[in-house]
């Protein structure tokens, strides 16, 4: 309590123990491997020049630097116009919309590849109902190609790169737009001059987000991807299971996160959600400051004027007509955006109370067979239990450290703040897979290896940036005056703490701890890594089954995992949405 | 229509209809706007002249924002009909309507600059580049922000934002201007300041205004006329003056200002002008003097007097307010400070007089 009482004298203080975890797990063995990937003390490039010698590294990285290239366009195309029908839909289908994104947002990535496969699959959905008609007589190879790859990945992030934009696209005045029509402008000249300008924030942290996490995509790729589409991550993941050579696999690992901070400073990742902030700043766009760009904007706004003149005389007190297809254009796409985030999932639980021998869609007869194999057979049930209980231990360590260092982070200076919170959340921007070779060679050192302390360690690194960061977002719309009223009041710093501010920011505490749990419940890159053989969580056993595809008791684990971003989303609007409507803005934040 | 190729945004091009000063400027003929079932604005009619300013006034849920909204084109009307300058415009979007609009946020573009917001209504209608800056030039040094061109809106004070709202919506020439609460955001004394601005602007364009609020003291002051509504339909239009002097209504008198119901038969007793059927008697407290009760009184044909005792007394600056009981009813009173005049403090007898011929009678 006394060292607590002065730490919380100090806000830095409060950083310390999150700061401690991250340098002993993470960041010392980082250091450690970029050194030795640079063949320290001796310094040279010798194994960088190894790496990009060999052609077909080479063509691993543009592969990998493609491909994530193609899924965040493919996100942007799709998920911009979904975001904004989300946006300009009524309130009550707006909420519908979002958690219908959420949902599969908080679903398990492994379940979800899983069902893709289960889809796409020579016996998959999609072929059998093929057969069944008669369009086809061989089964279509839908799966193990680029295309697979594609619809897997996109599966996964379109969420991420949605929930962003809406929450820039919501944070636009609706005046703006009308104000924009009675100057004249038409619909499509006020959504280019004002609305699409103000969602640009929105677009670019969520295409970072997306294509940062798609250049260190690992099992997705790999379990519908052909052997030649192995991204990078999967190639240093091969690398560590033959050879485990440290010095290749450093200079691979730091090529691929020198990509993603090269994108990351270029296009400059503002992680705090300030969309205000950037909406309002003069233009410094990346865009804007090259004049070529300039000319082409201010030629292209020539070319339209004599256009302009005309339809603004022309066209002057001529009605309108009301038009039908867009709004039916609007609603089919919506429709089917939202069934390819649904489908493959609702799909999956209706397979898993089959009740033939293995898998099929329809199902033949209803049954709970995989269900009572799930339950009933101790490598699943074990499993499970293991991954529940390293799951609460991660949300109890991190939700300690990260809202010790939210809170601490919230009383520096801005400037202090930015940077340590970067350094903060490296482990969720970083390349998982650079981020389990790191934390592998730091758990060596402390023996933690193959134990199930040192596997919750591994994921709470990561667990702590998740809480930080919806804490701080939380913190953020805190009005700091009633600390002020309860110190007023003869409240101490700990009482006021406990008495005032955590109550208030419970909210987002327990959202962050629910977080943490979930991405360590998911977890199969880090534990597959730092687990050893002895620790077998859920998320390995079924990545074993996805990859050899033996017992379809994965189908009924794979639905049990759906079912639980439902409870997260009751929990959730239970403890956020009735207590402060300004959570709804904070959650989206967080998500971003 | 007339459609000859414009190089400059001209002063509002002048339509066969519009040149003929017997069309009024905007017209609502039984004008209903229903959302779902639930009526916003009912059977509304109502003229706008050219070059006036007209001020639509009312509570929340009045339906004068809808009203400006079906103005502004935002909204078309359930069933009527909407005329500007002799065209139906029911079915006409907002962005093929010539019009200048103030909103209650201002709306200014955050991510263009001053300068840039200025130009917009100018480039939607094609104006050339030049032309366009030396226009928004002229416009900014007449609502006084010569050097913030190259602002941007959030780098301005509120009453700032304003003015490039203002200058906004009026630098295209339009043939008339909406303002939506145009003045809600700003204190005190930037308020009156701009009213008086807003004022002038409104002299030196002669532009025809229309302009929405529920602050009364606002409407006062800039309109020439002033539309009272209540429940989606119009209550009373007139003057600022008649308004206030007659009010057609008890709604009406207490919107616009304070007004005291003289309920009880008994202070009308003597002679006089009797009640008319369905209606009650009300007076404005500055028609009410409050005498001491020892002073000599009687009734007679023009005066009437009541003995009442002071409530409560509020000093506020220039007005002295009393809050006088008088048999069930508590009439007020608003009596100027001056130096001869006796303070009266709470508790004390005291004796009310007023004209008969102040009395109006309004309907309930």
């Amino acid at each position: 309590m006394k060292l607590l009482r002065r730490m919380a004298k100090v806000p830095l203080g409060l950083t310390a123990p999150a700061f401690a975890l991250l340098l002993v797990v993470f960041g010392a063995p980082i250091t450690l491997l970029f050194l030795s990937s640079v063949n320290a003390p001796d310094f040279s490039f010798q194994y960088y020049g190894a790496f990009f010698a060999q052609p077909a590294n080479v063509r691993v990285l543009f592969q990998t630097i493609e491909i994530s290239l193609v899924a965040t366009a493919i996100c942007l195309i799709v998920g911009y116009p979904t975001a904004y029908l989300i946006v300009t839909a009524s309130k009550t289908l707006r909420m519908t919309l979002i958690a219908l994104v959420i949902i599969p947002y908080l679903t398990s990535g492994l379940a979800r590849t899983y069902a893709w496969i289960v889809i796409l699959g020579d016996r998959g959905v999609i072929n059998n109902i093929l057969l069944d008609v008669g369009l086809i007589d061989r089964p279509l190879q839908l799966i193990y190609n680029r295309t697979a790859v594609y619809i897997g990945m996109v599966h996964i992030m379109l969420p991420m790169m949605i929930l962003p934009l809406v929450s820039a696209m919501m944070g636009i005045d609706r005046s703006l737009m009308a104000a924009a029509r009675s100057m004249g402008a038409g619909p499509f000249t006020a959504f280019r001059r004002v609305f699409l300008p103000l969602s640009i924030p929105g677009a670019r942290s969520g295409s970072l987000l997306v294509f940062v996490f798609c250049l260190g995509f690992y099992i997705t790729p790999a379990a519908l991807g052909g052997l030649r589409d192995a991204m990078l991550s999967t190639f240093i993941a091969a690398e560590v299971n033959s050879s485990f050579d440290i010095p290749r696999i450093a200079a691979a690992s730091f090529i691929l996160l020198g990509f993603a901070i090269v994108v990351l400073s270029m296009v400059g990742l503002d992680l705090s959600g300030k969309q205000e902030q950037s909406q309002t700043r003069a233009p410094k766009g990346s865009m804007s400051r090259l004049p070529i760009v300039l000319v082409i904007k201010r030629n292209f706004s020539e070319i339209l004027r004599p256009y302009r003149v005309k339809r603004w005389t022309g066209r002057r007190y001529v009605p309108g007509a009301e038009r039908r297809w867009p709004k039916v254009v609007a609603i089919v796409f919506i429709v089917l955006v939202m069934a390819f985030l649904l489908f493959p999932g609702i799909i999956v639980v209706i397979m898993s109370f089959s009740s033939g021998a293995f898998l099929q869609f329809p199902p033949s007869g209803l049954s709970l067979q995989w269900y009572r194999s799930f339950f009933g057979d101790a490598s699943w049930s074990g499993a499970a239990w293991t991954s529940v209980e390293i799951g609460v231990e991660v949300a109890v360590i991190s939700t300690l450290l990260g809202t010790l260092a939210a809170f601490g982070l919230s009383r520096i200076s801005a400037r202090l703040r930015g940077v340590l919170t970067m350094i903060i959340i490296t482990p969720i921007t970083f390349p998982v897979i650079v981020v389990g070779i790191a934390t592998y060679l730091g758990l060596i050192q402390i023996g933690l290896i193959g134990t199930k302390g040192g596997i919750a360690l591994a994921h709470s690194i990561g667990a702590v940036g998740i809480v930080v960061v919806i804490v701080s977002a939380t913190l953020a719309n805190f009005d700091r005056t009633l600390e002020q009223a309860a110190k007023s009041m003869r409240a101490g710093p700990l009482q006021t703490f406990f008495r005032v501010t955590l109550p208030l920011i419970r909210p987002g505490v327990i959202g962050g701890a629910m977080f943490a749990f979930l991405q360590s419940f998911d977890e199969a890159v880090i534990t597959s890594l730092v687990g050893g053989l002895s620790v077998r969580t859920l998320p390995l056993k079924m990545l074993e089954n996805i990859r050899h595809q033996i017992d379809p008791t994965i189908a009924a684990v794979a639905s049990l995992l759906m079912l639980l971003p439902l409870i997260w989303m009751l929990v959730l609007y239970a403890v956020w949405w009735r207590s402060r409507p300004s959570m709804q803005r904070t959650l989206q934040e967080a998500a971003a | 229509m007339n459609m000859h190729a414009m190089n400059t945004a001209p002063r509002s091009e002048v339509d066969a209809a519009d040149v003929n000063q017997s069309v009024p400027q905007i017209q609502f003929s039984s004008v209903t706007k229903m959302y779902g079932s639930v009526p916003a604005v009912r059977d509304l009619s109502l003229t706008v002249r050219r070059g006036e300013f007209l001020t639509i006034l009312g509570p929340s849920g009045s339906g004068k924002t809808t009203t400006l909204m079906l103005l502004a084109g935002f909204e078309a009307p359930s069933s009527g009909d909407i005329m500007i300058a002799g065209h139906s415009v029911a079915s006409v979007p907002s962005y093929r309507r010539d019009q200048g609009i103030v909103f209650q946020s201002y709306a200014l573009f955050p991510h263009l600059t001053v300068a840039r917001n200025l130009e917009f209504p100018l480039e939607m209608r094609g104006m050339a580049p030049d032309q366009r800056k030396v226009r928004v030039a002229r416009m900014l040094e007449r609502v006084h922000l010569g050097e913030f061109g190259g602002r941007m809106p959030s780098q301005l004070s509120g009453g700032q934002q304003q003015r490039v709202a203002l200058a906004r919506a009026l630098i295209a020439d339009p043939p008339f201007l909406l303002l939506d609460e145009p003045l809600g955001a700003l204190d005190r004394n930037l308020r009156e300041q701009m009213q008086i601005e807003m004022k002038s602007l409104h002299k030196e364009f002669g532009i025809t205004t229309v302009c929405v609020t529920h602050d009364q003291e606002e409407a006062l002051t800039l309109s020439d006329r002033i539309v009272v509504m209540r429940a989606g339909r119009v209550e009373q239009i007139d003057t600022p003056e008649a308004l206030y002097d007659r009010p057609s209504s008890c709604f009406v008198a207490k919107f616009l200002g304070e007004a005291n119901i003289l309920e009880d038969a008994l202070l009308l007793a003597r002679g006089g002008n009797a009640p008319q059927i369905g209606t009650v008697a009300m007076i404005r407290p500055e028609r009410i003097s409050v005498l001491p009760k020892t002073a000599e009184w009687a009734q007679t044909d023009q005066r009437q007097y009541v003995a009442g005792a002071v409530d409560d007394m509020i000093f506020a600056g220039p007005l002295r307010k009393y809050h006088v009981r008088v048999g069930n009813n508590v009439l007020i009173v608003r009596e100027h400070v001056a130096a001869d005049q006796p303070v009266f403090q709470p508790g004390e007898e005291v004796c009310l007089t007023w004209l008969r011929s102040d009395i109006r009678f309004v309907s309930p």
